[in-house]
């Protein structure tokens, strides 16, 4: 037998989420969105940018498109988990694929959340929320 | 027979004919190994170990007799080519046997070695054939199902794009709209949403097609599962001033159904009754059971609309359907919409039937399957035809801190389950359906095929995601806790449904002690609210 009850945590303040789409429209509108919701965004649109840019400004989550150029999404999964700093930060999948074994594949690979193009936004934004809240971040260090 | 040395599988029980053909094969070509069996479980043996050019095949066995015999015969090498030596008398069978997929029949006592050998050569080559089209047909279907893929990926970007965009505009995030231009940008949204379902259906129907269309069904309430496509579709009547209602019969059990494609059914059904009924009719969903049919729900949806001519009655289900006199004002779509849901009835064990007088509206109906845990256990514990070495029963409780919360308590408890489901492997895990009762403490069960070591990482993820949900920390906690289900040793003979069975019943047992528990619990609330 195991048992646990869950402890207070505190409220998010305004994190900096990092959108890795290669179609320029889509990581603008993204960005538009998440600004307006508050949070900070970077934009990267390949596999490798994306660990270099992780690693640069360490962003607190990170939108994945999986069909990227430089290295697919599930590689850029791979490669956080190569870097502990990096393999703590929440990853959501936003892809125009078919959940259909891409979905699995991505949990499996460390995402914590599976998203089909066209999302719905107030669904997105509430895993987002949720996500930076089981990630641990509690705002910026004061 | 022309590649090498044919391999020719007699199966016949009277020596005397055996030896005949066997004389006459090997007159009328050298190269040509035959053998014989006189058994149809020594033929059967045999077509385990390898696969003949062809077989000959006598009807009366010892140990089989008439269609039984060719069926078993085709059914275990589907792909090899058989001849049946039929009698003068029966041959009324050997043609009813070439109906249903024999290549050929000879008539015993009339066999030429030259008869012999055309009807032999001529199997082979149809079965060859008869084959080959076969293979080309799945290729074709699986390269449109590639390309359907393909371009349903490739549309989805953009409209993506658009579809972001709009809703930006729409909420403002651009600064204010008039209202004129929120109007204008709703009509957008409809397309773009409308595109995105023919998308999705363009999809779905390649998936029916190619038998890969994947249902994940679970326990459910079908009443509620009703009232929540009602919501749903209640604004579309309303726009239309159609009535909209249920008729809930409330002895139904449970069902077991994919909860997402039950409502996608439902919808389309409901969405096609609006779109076919004129303004002040009615749309009516039923939910019966059937006295001579134990294991289903049965589901209906009736318009008061001009109602399906006959003839129409009959087509209606097929791909790519239009009704060819639709009403002004409806856009009509890729007329996938029946025919998916049909498929996705067919999926769950179900039927989909329509019946209608033109003129007095139409019935469409379908059938669920009634929930039974050994069931939907079964893909779950079990592993090819084995049941699973560790099985864990995870029970999550939430329990409010008051009772005035009551209110939102539900919706509390529904959301955490949506994120339970979110922490377990579809493959291996299963969450059991909320308790029936109304009661305070909600408590989820989840049986998990694996050992408690990966159970405890479930656990912590489900205590890190569940937990975190904002309104149960304000008003609840949660409990997490996990026990192991004994499994019948692996040396324990008895048949894989029996032991599925236990596991069932075990589990059963847990759940109804939960039960009384929660209710012992709601009582004791209950009185210290009293007094």
């Amino acid at each position: 037998m195991q048992t646990e009850s869950y402890g207070e945590r505190k409220p998010i303040n305004r994190a900096k989420i990092m959108v890795v789409d290669d179609d320029p429209d889509l990581r603008q509108v993204l960005s538009l969105r998440l600004r307006a919701n508050n949070y900070d965004t970077v934009n990267v649109c390949d596999g490798y940018s994306a660990i270099a840019m992780a690693q640069k400004v360490k962003p607190h989550l990170i939108i994945l498109d999986l069909g990227l150029p430089a290295g697919d999404g599930f590689a850029v999964l791979k490669n956080l988990q190569d870097y502990p700093a990096l393999s703590v930060i929440p990853v959501i999948v936003l892809t125009a694929r078919d959940p259909e074994g891409n979905k699995r594949r991505s949990l499996e690979s460390g995402a914590v959340a599976f998203f089909q193009k066209p999302a719905d936004n107030g669904e997105l934004l509430e895993v987002i929320r949720i996500s930076l809240q089981i990630g641990g971040w509690r705002g910026l260090p004061s | 027979m022309n590649n090498g040395q044919a391999h020719v599988l007699l199966i016949e029980d009277n020596p005397g004919d055996a030896d005949l053909v066997r004389l006459r094969l090997v007159e009328s070509q050298s190269d040509v190994q035959v053998n014989c069996v006189t058994r149809l479980s020594d033929a059967l043996a045999c077509l385990e170990v390898e696969t003949p050019s062809l077989v000959l095949l006598d009807l009366d066995l010892p140990d089989s007799h008439g269609a039984e015999t060719f069926r078993r015969i085709m059914r275990k090498a589907p792909n090899v080519p058989v001849v049946i030596l039929s009698g003068q008398d029966d041959e009324a069978l050997a043609i009813k046997a070439v109906h249903m997929g024999v290549q050929d029949y000879l008539i015993k006592g009339d066999i030429t070695s030259k008869h012999l050998e055309r009807a032999l050569r001529y199997a082979v080559e149809r079965q060859g054939l008869l084959r080959a089209l076969e293979v080309a047909g799945k290729q074709q279907i699986e390269l449109k199902n590639q390309f359907l893929s393909h371009v349903s990926h490739e549309l989805r970007t953009p409209l993506t794009c658009i579809h972001q965009f709009v809703t930006l505009l729409l909420d403002g995030l651009d600064g204010p709209m008039l209202p004129d231009q929120t109007d204008h940008l709703k009509t957008v949204l409809k397309s773009v949403n409308q595109l995105h379902a023919m998308i999705r259906d363009l999809l779905e129907a390649s998936r029916a097609d190619s038998g890969k269309l994947r249902i994940e069904p679970r326990c459910i309430d079908i009443g509620g599962l009703v009232r929540q496509a009602i919501a749903m579709m209640r604004p579309t009547a309303a726009e239309k001033q159609v009535g909209l209602e249920a008729v809930l019969d409330p002895a139904i059990p449970l069902v077991s159904a994919d909860p997402d494609r039950a409502l996608e059914v439902l919808i389309n059904l409901i969405d096609n009754g609006i779109k076919f009924t004129p303004p002040a009719g009615s749309v009516v969903v039923r939910v019966s059971l059937v006295e001579t049919d134990p294991v289903a729900v049965y589901l209906s949806v009736t318009d008061s609309g001009r109602g399906i001519p006959q003839e129409s009655l009959r087509q209606i289900f097929e791909r790519l359907y239009q009704d060819p006199n639709a009403v002004d004002g409806n856009r009509a779509g890729l007329g996938l919409g029946l025919y998916i849901a049909k498929e996705i009835v067919t999926l769950h064990g179900g039927r989909m039937w329509a019946v209608s007088e033109a003129g007095s509206g139409s019935t469409f109906s379908f059938t669920l399957p009634i929930y039974s845990l050994a069931k939907l256990l079964l893909p779950v514990i079990t592993h090819k035809g084995h049941l699973r070495e560790d099985i864990v029963l995870v029970r999550v409780e939430l329990t409010p801190l008051s009772k005035s919360l009551r209110g939102s308590w539900k919706e509390t408890c529904e959301q955490c389950l949506d994120l339970l489901r979110k922490c377990i492997y579809v493959d291996k895990d299963f969450v059991l359906p909320p308790l029936g009762t109304s009661g305070l403490v909600e408590t989820f069960f989840i049986v998990a095929s694996t050992d408690m070591q990966r159970v405890s990482i479930m656990l912590d993820r489900i205590r890190a995601q569940v937990g975190a949900v904002p309104r149960l920390k304000a008003s609840g906690t949660l409990q997490v806790t996990a026990e192991i289900i004994p499994v019948p040793p692996a040396a324990d003979l008895r048949n894989l449904e029996q032991q599925i069975r236990g596991v069932a019943a075990h589990v059963t047992e847990i759940i109804q002690r939960a039960l009384t528990s929660q209710q012992n619990f709601t009582e004791k609330e209950n009185h210290k609210h009293a007094n």
